[in-house]
């Protein structure tokens, strides 16, 4: 037999395994999706001390949780998750009662995790126990009202009920946000160990759940292969069949692998290589500004002279938006500059706070505060955030000299500003953060209000700090919508930090590559993608 | 025999001092573990002190230092919390990457370099020494991540000669069974010829790139050593009584020469292996220098320790064997009695 012959008669008997392995490689490579970034997993437990964002790339796409959030599109056609629309993942359906204080759930009744084992209401509640007994778990879902694993009820094999102590609105989105993946009980608890009754130790180097993926082969630091998990039947099956990940520090090397064709999604690309990217038009890039996370300039409210309302709205107008956007940023992202000042148009937040460049305005608002010759401080920014960072510091410094205030530039070594801030000794700086939940009371209660270093500005106010606490579990939507609008009032006349933009989340993929969906974790949703 | 085990004796001060002093120096570093990974908006001041807790950081420092001079007796490096793993498994994972990179990048630089700089003392301000000085001084000026990318950019970039510049073997290859740790071995032991000529391809211009770096001082030492030598008045001598040429290059001349050579070749190895980030980085190979580096920026302190740790005791060795060769090439060393 020849051997073309030989090849045809192989196929045809469908003994794919003996075509010569190029052939076989082509056909694996079209439902193989290749993704490069900067960094892998260091963990594939949600929950747990120092876990990457990574982390979260895995976990949410070989767990399932009991809800997610809807979909929208963006003007350009890219998917969007809807925040304000959750619906059924493992849950067939949900439903809301006693005035908001429970919330039942019915689960699919054909879900099955990877080993085949069907999922019941006894693997949820040793979920959700399992997240309110870790303290990091405990401190993101008392967010939610949620602290005791008492307030989690089997009813019956299929059916969980959630009781909280008041109804809140925070509830549903935190079981469909990152933390609350539905685990394989019966393999989890096989693990756990008296002094480990959460199997803390093993879900973190396993994964023992019922996404749509399942983990084939993990080299930490290198590579990840997930293969598709066939039986899944929370959603529509996935397109590719094998993802490979591989870790690419190099951001040229992540980007000039994407260009030859050789991957299929960059992550992590630094805004001038995106920009470059798109003009050369090889590949798509997509850029989504990220919904609720921000850069801005903070200031010490409680160090003079940034506890001077008027100081702080003269840097706000002395700053020069425009040439840093247009320089530090590319213009990746949604400005949250100008605007107009006074009341807020929307109950958006974070929303453009009403300041642009006048530096007329600023010395006079310096002059006023009695500072007529200025003064001089330090700006601090950390070393990882070095490319923004850098230019962005040098406008500023330049722009404020002209109006009488000498700054220094401390570049702080990767990792330290956190400590930095958490001892509040830090006066002048540029820094960046997210919130994971998009109604604005819990943007002003994790940034504005506090003792933690969240509170960026370290604002202290007795009537913002008053409308934190009454929004919290606010039910009538006039009243809220009322002092959210106050608050924003107050953000924009007080300014505590000086907000300067969402930055986008740039994405490189092949032109074949469709279905990209953006989340609120910024990592990729492997559900929706699928080669066209 | 007994110089051996003085020179082994000898090692365990040294490795004591390098734990204490990375022990001391990580915890010197201004930032606060404890804070940086409780990286989530919703942690508060309690949820701090709990992951301190957890990472034994609220005991007093001496403590520390006992608990992790005990974990070290029992071979238990600690547990990185960048990727999760013990750190002894990645380190055991990723030195023999950074070793066979040295090594091609060692062998390669050694065999362009010797003969370079060898041929340069020979005839000097000969057209070959003034390419032996471009070769070096462009070695020396151009930081190795230039190199890299410039490699990459002509040769998969552009000419699309060379295999996409990711990690150690192509991404859709089976891995060859872990028996060595260096792929060009492993896949020969698994008579996997496909595997080999993969590995080796991705070999090639991360190695490259690390010769061009150590080309330079290897043939500045080569030329200078052989210079010395061959002015040197038993080298006159030999000439005089008419030895054949080839025999007071090699035998004379190039024997005496090594010595300063095999000094420069153990400092250069050692700084190949532990110094490569930028190789390391731009062609994502799975190496310790890069391990370490990330360790440090996200203060995770067992894997910047065990790093140091390992490193030392390399050093150590290489300085051992350095000085095992000297001994071999020099007998008047009196380093070893029956050479």
């Amino acid at each position: 037999m020849r051997r073309r012959e030989f090849g045809l008669a192989a196929a045809s008997l469908g003994m794919a395994g003996l075509l010569p392995q190029r052939e076989a490689r082509a056909q694996s490579r079209a439902e193989s999706l290749r993704i490069l970034s900067q960094a892998g997993p260091n963990s594939f437990d949600p929950i747990g001390v120092g876990i990457n964002r990574n982390a979260i790339q895995v976990h949410w796409n070989t767990y399932d949780r009991l809800v997610r959030f809807g979909t929208t599109r963006q003007p350009d056609g890219t998917l969007y998750y809807d925040y304000y629309e959750i619906e059924g993942e493992l849950a067939e359906s949900f439903e809301v009662a006693d005035g908001g204080k429970t919330i039942t759930f019915v689960l699919r009744p054909d879900a099955s995790f990877h080993d085949g084992t069907p999922v019941t209401a006894e693997d949820v509640k040793w979920s959700l126990d399992r997240v309110v007994s870790n303290p990091i778990g405990r401190a993101q879902f008392s967010t939610g009202s949620m602290t005791s694993p008492d307030q989690f009820t089997v009813v019956d094999a299929r059916t969980i009920r959630v009781t909280t102590p008041q109804a809140d609105r925070f509830t549903l989105p935190n079981i469909a946000a990152a933390y609350p993946v539905i685990y394989n009980s019966k393999v989890a608890k096989q693990h756990a160990t008296a002094a480990d009754p959460w199997a803390n130790e093993w879900l973190r180097t396993n994964v023992a759940g019922g996404g749509p993926y399942r983990l084939e082969a993990h080299t930490p630091g290198q590579s990840l292969t997930l293969s598709r998990f066939d039986a899944w039947k929370n959603g529509m099956l996935p397109g590719f069949r094998r993802i490979l990940w591989q870790v690419v520090p190099n951001a040229q090397t992540r980007r000039s692998s994407l260009e030859r064709g050789d991957a299929d999604i960059v992550q992590d690309l630094p805004p001038q290589d995106v920009v470059s990217m798109a003009e050369a038009g090889r590949v798509r890039v997509v850029g989504v500004p990220m919904a609720g996370a921000f850069q801005f300039i903070g200031m010490n409210n409680s160090m003079a002279p940034f506890d001077n309302v008027k100081v702080r709205q003269a840097i706000a107008h002395a700053l020069p938006y425009q040439q840093m956007f247009d320089a530090a940023l590319f213009r990746r992202g949604r400005p949250l500059f100008g605007g107009q000042p006074g009341s807020p148009a929307s109950i958006e937040f974070p929303q453009p706070l009403g300041y642009s460049t006048d530096a007329a305005k600023a010395r006079a608002l310096l002059a006023e505060a009695g500072f007529p010759n200025g003064f001089e401080t330090t700006f601090s920014f950390e070393l990882s955030l070095a490319p923004v960072a850098e230019p962005l510091s040098l406008l500023l410094q330049e722009a404020l000299g002209r109006v009488g205030i000498r700054v220094t530039i401390n570049k702080v070594p990767a990792g330290q500003l956190g400590t930095m801030l958490e001892r509040k000794e830090v006066p002048f700086f540029f820094e960046g953060s997210a919130a994971y939940l998009n109604d604005p009371d819990y943007f002003f209660r994790i940034f504005y209000h506090g003792p933690t270093r969240w509170n960026f500005g370290t604002y202290r106010n007795a009537e913002f700090a008053a409308l934190v606490d009454k929004t919290r579990y606010e039910t009538d939507q006039a009243t809220y919508e009322r002092d959210i609008r106050r608050m924003i009032t107050l953000a924009k006349e007080e300014v505590p930090i000086i907000l300067l933009w969402q930055p986008a989340l740039d994405t490189g993929m092949a032109r074949n590559i469709d279905g990209y969906k953006y989340l609120f974790h910024r990592q990729l949703e492997l559900r929706t993608l699928r080669r066209v | 025999m007994s110089f051996l085990l003085r020179r082994l004796a000898g090692v365990v001060p040294t490795l004591f001092g390098v734990v204490l002093v990375t022990f001391l120096l990580t915890r010197l570093l201004p930032g606060d573990p404890a804070v940086f990974f409780a990286s989530s908006p919703t942690a508060d001041a309690t949820t701090i002190q709990a992951i301190r807790e957890t990472l034994g950081l609220d005991q007093p420092l001496w403590r520390q230092f006992l608990l992790y001079l005990a974990a070290l007796l029992r071979g238990d490096l600690g547990l990185s919390i960048s990727t999760g793993q013990p750190v002894l498994r990645d380190l055991a994972l990723r030195l023999p990457a950074s070793a066979e990179l040295t090594i091609a990048g060692f062998l390669l630089a050694a065999s362009v370099s010797l003969p370079l700089g060898i041929a340069a003392a020979l005839k000097p301000r000969s057209l070959v020494d003034h390419a032996c000085r471009l070769v070096s001084t462009a070695g020396v000026s151009l930081p190795t991540f230039v190199t890299g990318l410039l490699l990459i950019y002509v040769f998969y970039y552009q000419a699309g000669i060379a295999p996409e510049p990711i990690g150690r073997i192509d991404p859709f290859a089976t891995m060859p069974p872990d028996i060595t740790g260096f792929l060009l071995l492993d896949t020969l032991f698994a008579a996997d010829a496909e595997g080999f000529r993969s590995a080796l391809a991705q070999l090639i211009l991360p190695a490259a790139t690390m010769a061009i770096f150590a080309l330079a001082p290897l043939a500045r030492m080569t030329r200078a050593a052989m210079l010395g030598a061959l002015g040197s008045d038993f080298i006159r001598t030999a000439r005089a009584n008419g030895l054949r040429w080839r025999t007071i290059v090699v035998s004379y001349a190039l024997r005496n020469a090594l010595l300063p050579i095999v000094t420069t070749s153990g400092m250069v190895f050692s700084y190949m292996l532990g110094a490569n980030v930028l190789v390391e980085r731009v062609f994502a190979w799975p190496g310790v220098g890069s391990y370490a580096l990330d360790s440090l920026l996200s203060l995770d302190y067992a894997p910047v320790q065990g790093f140091m740790l390992v490193m030392a005791f390399i050093f150590v060795l290489v300085n051992l064997l350095v000085d095992i060769a000297y001994a071999v090439i020099d007998p008047r060393t009196g380093l070893l009695d029956d050479a």
